[in-house]
């Protein structure tokens, strides 16, 4: 982040600047934490021709140092716990996590499973949920759109509390979108 | 076309620094917006390039362990100042380069390579896996083009009779466009500058696939978006150099601007149309077809100087 040793005016439009440059070129990195791949082909989807994200600035980068917005699938497995923090410790700052899919919301039919960890947000600070098993291309746009959006605001989104009890909390805790339920 | 400025403001503003930082960013983006377009995409914004530079420089910038801190702030420094070095040396926007003495054009043409050296050290310098096979291949693919390319430019030179580049412009102006003349060498020169770009069918040293982001894959930040930078200008002083010994010379921005889009326009077909070759293929390519063609090409130039002379 900025320094506070220029005069306010000229950091106001520092500030100004780079919140723009950031909104309008969120690079993505994608992590499975134990997805059943599902939600995996929907992020793929996504960035085939006919969503076109580049018309955005979403670009899906290889190495974690890249990267703006890790975004994860799946509920986080024991063995994937590592890597998962791993890949979010060396994306530098500032830094967003957008979660796709039921399982990575809670878990979803793994919820409890002796093997996992949780949903993603026993882990990350997540900014946006997707909620769908999987999600439509469209929702996982809506998802960036809404970080975005936030951004623009000048703050993270709301984090979305969950208190809890099974499945249903989830599904309605979403953004508002249509869930996609097979 | 001449013209006079004070040194600072050429250093600077044109056509140094901010002009050839601009101008590298306008053609970043027809490169990706004519690829978006030959993919059946929209493509990406006008400003596109500028958000991505601008978010970079403003991002956390993360020095890993293991590195030499001070190569690894250096080199990305050198890496601009070499390319933005290469560009005092070419016409660019049809005007007559900024400097210019006999031979410019190695030095053009070793300021590029500087480029890639330092990408290659960069890579080089970290521990990561990744960075070390992305270094050894940038490295390899060096060796591979530069040659060939290198012959091909010699062409048009001979064929000149002198080795500065505002001089051969001049000539190539005057004369039968050189891609009729010497299409042979205009073929190696297209490809060759694909391979110093590292586009697609050459673009092993950064095989998102296989090795994450090859050489680059430790920057973040402030170093990477100054490498990319490098690299837009390394593309729009290539395309100056080709189009202005091959394509009848640059006399005006006009010609400049129609010259170098006609030649970004088929790289970017080029790009779209074929897959990524192993680099063990693409030094085949080079050692076998490449450097082969070139040398062919030179012959038949100085045959024909020589034949020329004696009828």
């Amino acid at each position: 982040m900025v320094q506070q040793t220029l005069n306010s005016s000229w950091q106001n439009v520092l500030t100004k600047v780079t919140a723009w440059a950031r909104i309008n070129s969120p690079w993505a990195i994608h992590f499975n934490s134990g997805s059943c791949n599902g939600c995996d082909i929907q992020i793929l989807a996504t960035l085939t021709p006919r969503y076109d994200v580049e018309r955005f600035g979403i670009k899906l980068q290889g190495s974690p140092r890249h990267a703006d917005v890790l975004i994860c699938t799946g509920p986080v497995t024991m063995q994937a716990r590592d890597a998962l923090l791993r890949t979010y410790e060396q994306m530098p700052e500032p830094k967003f996590v957008i979660a796709v899919g039921s399982c990575g919301l809670s878990g979803g039919v793994f919820h409890g499973c002796y093997n996992i960890v949780g949903g993603i947000n026993e882990l990350l600070p997540v900014d946006v949920f997707v909620p769908g098993c999987p999600p439509r291309p469209e929702g996982i746009i809506y998802g960036v759109a809404v970080l975005l959006e936030a951004l623009k605001a000048g703050k993270r989104p709301e984090p979305i509390q969950w208190s809890g009890g099974g499945l249903d909390g989830v599904l309605h805790s979403g953004s508002g979108l249509e869930d996609h339920h097979g | 076309m001449n013209l006079s400025l004070p040194p600072i403001l050429v250093l600077l503003v044109f056509p140094g620094g901010l002009f050839l930082i601009a101008s590298g960013l306008i053609y970043q983006w027809a490169d990706r917006k004519l690829v978006a377009r030959f993919q059946n995409r929209i493509g990406p914004r006008f400003i596109q390039p500028l958000a991505d530079t601008l978010k970079l420089l403003a991002k956390e910038e993360i020095t890993p362990v293991g590195v030499h801190k001070g190569l690894f702030f250096a080199l990305p420094v050198i890496a601009l100042a070499a390319a933005l070095t290469a560009g005092l040396y070419v016409p660019l926007s049809g005007f007559r380069p900024a400097a210019s003495f006999r031979g410019d054009l190695i030095i053009a043409l070793y300021a590029l390579s500087v480029l890639t050296l330092t990408m290659g050290l960069a890579g080089a310098n970290t521990i990561s896996r990744f960075s070390l096979v992305g270094a050894t291949r940038t490295l390899t693919q060096l060796f591979s083009y530069e040659a060939p390319f290198l012959l091909s430019l010699l062409g048009p030179a001979i064929a000149a009779g002198t080795w500065q580049i505002s001089e051969i412009n001049t000539y190539a102006g005057q004369n039968l466009w050189l891609i009729i003349a010497q299409p042979i060498g205009f073929l190696v020169a297209l490809i060759g500058l694909m391979g110093k770009l590292e586009l697609p069918p050459f673009d092993a040293p950064e095989a998102e696939t296989e090795i994450v982001a090859g050489a680059m894959t430790e920057y973040s930040g402030r170093g990477f978006a100054l490498f990319r930078l490098g690299k837009d200008v390394e593309l729009i002083i290539g395309l100056t150099l080709v189009s202005a010994f091959y394509l009848g010379g640059l006399g005006n921005p006009l010609e400049f601007v129609l010259k170098t889009l006609a030649l970004l326009l088929v790289l970017a077909l080029l790009q779209t149309a074929f897959a990524r070759l192993r680099i063990d293929q693409t030094v085949g390519l080079w050692w076998r077809a490449g450097a082969l063609l070139a040398v062919v090409q030179l012959i038949a130039i100085v045959l024909g100087r020589n034949l020329g002379t004696i009828f």
